[in-house]
């Protein structure tokens, strides 16, 4: 079958939906049939969209060059997820194929990927997307898969070998990513998902919520037995999600050195408070459902490393630290009754002093803010406040934080501020026994 | 002499025979007290135990209603004042079942009213509660929003909208009570009307230079803020 010819699906309403056997995502009849259809496959590709014609042609194109190259005896499959698409999302990975085999440097025409295209199910957002991914690799019972963004601009086709090579031949089930990032941008990460997933689990998995993975058929068999997708997971928690269940359940993990991350803007009116809620929210919901693994671990361990690493030219990214101190001390005068009743008035002593400091000379102690984060998951395990309003009122105190170390690196270099990093982990690792004996 | 001594005795056969008459009935009535004490007893000791068992001190916490129990200098638990609530009802309720076997015109009358009066109670006190919870909720979540959004004046803005809600509450609380209905309803519109005009005037009039800064410093956030390239995740 060719790609051009490879059937999408129809407009919507024209057919009945079906149910798999045992299972619970709705699958239209012509993605059921094509389903029957391919009977079986090595490898999927996920590609979750929602509005992307822009850019999803270049992520469908590396994917399919990435699959004729690096695996080109095996049958793939690449299913485009889309949560009902208006800018002709869809028809863009029904239309996209490669051209020119000469061009990738392959002597002899490979069997193109075939392509579903199906809208997926449930509250829409990446983790019902992905849903439907593994139901669709479970039903195809493929050996690997693997899910990246259709926002991607530096996508190449060694993605896919360095997410799938690892799964394919050599027994790993779950590749996380493994991006260089501008030294401000994923702050998140940096300080609260990166040094606390770390810490949890004992696992080094550097980008925990990159976006794009690897994994084996087995884990998605796997993800699909939790019942989380009425819950954050199915929004924007999933990849926290994916990368917890793997590490805390003792899957074989692997990172992929990807290169440089470049994806579409961001739309910046966008919520950071939203953001962050759904992120630390996923990770503190994780932690209830993984105390019993978490309490045990003491320190980390590195995990293997795949792909050669290169330096990256990264654009330059402004930054407006005034306004993030200005969010923090507003922070400090309004939202004092909520810090005092869940940090405890001495940490709330420590973070009035910063106040005091003028922004030239402003540092949030690393110690300090571990403790923050940690007060944080014991007040949401301890249900002291709704965890919207709770996670939402982190804001300020992430915001003085990342300040504070967009200042600490901002005369250093890539790996000077990747030691600052660590420094930070350390001091979460070092303090993890005042959260397991909190933990009550 | 013997009808001397009759029209001494006879008011007190009278009032004996009476009694006589009455005692079946206030034996009947501290009966009925009595098994409703008992009742309001068990019942308390029920609600208490399966509200403890559902934690609800710590969704209270949660909710603001401690925290509102103690500005009110109420230092027992929820679970236990809750329980309170519900004995004393109890225990009135069957105060007033007991006097209405006295079989008395005006006690009955005031046991119909009472009941009938319930139902208002109940949904009046059930406003307020939730109302109050409802308003603390949609307060905090203000200032944290604000806050969030750099906006200097987040608490006032909350408490402002938080006292707006307990004001809506009261109203709706006291026109449920039926206790003079049109001046409440009057007071409201007047209080409710007045707090908007009195912004609108501040603002307005009294507040433009405030209103400019406060609108240039917002509209210069934002822009500073979509000149923000940091990727948080």
């Amino acid at each position: 079958m060719t790609a051009g010819a490879s059937a999408s699906t129809a407009a919507p309403g024209v057919v009945a939906p079906t149910i798999l056997p045992g299972r619970t995502v709705i699958f239209r009849k012509e993605v059921q049939q094509q389903l029957e259809r391919i009977s079986k496959a090595d490898i999927l590709i996920g590609i979750p969209s929602y509005n992307n014609a822009g850019t999803i042609g270049h992520v469908v194109r590396a994917v399919q060059v990435g699959l004729a190259k690096y695996f080109p005896d095996r049958k793939a499959v690449i299913v485009n997820s889309d949560g009902g698409s208006v800018d002709g999302t869809t028809e863009v990975v029904t239309g996209t194929t490669i051209e020119d085999f000469q061009s990738i440097l392959l002597h002899h025409r490979v069997e193109p990927a075939m392509k579903i295209v199906t809208p997926y199910s449930g509250i829409p957002g990446k983790g019902s997307a992905f849903r439907t991914v593994f139901e669709i690799a479970e039903a195809l019972n493929v050996k690997g898969c693997a899910v990246v963004d259709s926002d991607l601009r530096s996508i190449t086709p060694e993605w896919i070998e360095l997410l799938l090579k690892p799964i394919m031949e050599s027994d790993f089930d779950y590749v996380a990513p493994l991006y260089h990032r501008h030294k401000f941008d994923g702050t998140i990460t940096n300080s609260i998902i990166y040094p606390l997933t770390r810490a949890l689990y004992g696992k080094r998995v550097r980008q925990p919520i990159g976006g794009d993975f690897g994994f084996s058929g087995r884990v998605a068999k796997f993800y699909l037995t939790k019942d989380v997708w009425e819950t954050d997971v199915a929004r924007y928690g999933i990849d926290i999600w994916m990368t917890t269940t793997a590490v805390a359940n003792n899957f074989k993990i692997a990172q992929a050195f990807l290169g440089a991350k470049i994806h579409d803007p961001k739309d910046p009116g966008a919520d950071l408070s939203s953001m962050l809620y759904q992120v630390v929210n996923a990770a503190f919901e994780l932690m209830e459902t993984y105390k019993n693994e978490w309490k045990q671990v003491r320190g980390s361990l590195e995990v293997p490393t795949f792909g050669f690493r290169y330096t990256v030219g990264l654009e330059h990214v402004n930054v407006n630290v005034d306004r993030m101190l200005n969010v923090f001390r507003e922070g400090i005068e309004n939202l004092r009754d909520i810090w005092i009743e869940v940090l405890g008035s001495g940490d709330f002593r420590d973070i009035e002093s910063l106040m005091r400091r003028s922004n030239a000379e402003f540092r949030f102690p690393k110690g300090l803010w571990t403790r923050i984060v940690y007060d944080y998951a014991i007040a949401f395990h301890k249900k002291k406040l709704p965890a919207r309003h709770l996670v939402k009122s982190l804001t300020p105190l992430y915001l003085g934080k990342t300040a504070s170390f967009i200042k600490e690196v901002a005369d250093k270099g890539p790996l000077e501020a990747e030691e600052e990093i660590d420094k930070l982990c350390m001091v979460f690792e070092e303090n993890k026994e005042y959260l397991t004996r909190s933990w009550t | 002499m013997s009808s001397f001594l009759q029209m001494i005795f006879e008011p007190l056969k009278e009032v004996y025979l009476k009694f006589i008459n009455f005692l079946p009935n206030l034996l009947a009535m501290l009966i009925v007290i009595l098994i409703g004490v008992i009742a309001a007893r068990i019942v308390k000791a029920l609600l208490v135990h399966g509200l403890r068992a559902v934690k609800f001190d710590s969704w209270s916490d949660r909710m603001g209603l401690t925290s509102a129990m103690r500005k009110g200098d109420l230092w027992s638990k929820p679970t236990e004042v809750l329980g309170a609530a519900v004995f004393w009802v109890l225990i009135i309720v069957a105060f007033m079942a007991g006097m209405s076997t006295l079989k008395l015109d005006a006690i009955d009358s005031l046991v119909a009213r009472f009941v009938l009066y319930l139902p208002r109670a109940f949904s009046a006190v059930i406003i307020l509660v939730f109302g109050y919870i409802i308003a603390g909720f949609v307060g905090r979540a203000v200032v944290i929003a604000a806050v969030n959004q750099g906006f200097h004046y987040a608490r006032l803005l909350a408490e402002a909208v938080r006292l707006l809600m307990i004001v809506l509450v009261l109203a709706m609380a006291l026109e449920q009570l039926q206790v003079a209905p049109e001046i409440v309803v009057a007071a409201f519109s007047i209080l409710f009307g007045g707090i908007v005009l009195a912004l609108a005037i501040a603002f307005g009039v009294g507040g433009i230079d405030a209103a400019k800064r406060i609108i240039a410093k917002e509209s210069l956030d934002r822009k500073e803020k979509h000149q923000e390239e940091i990727d948080h995740i």
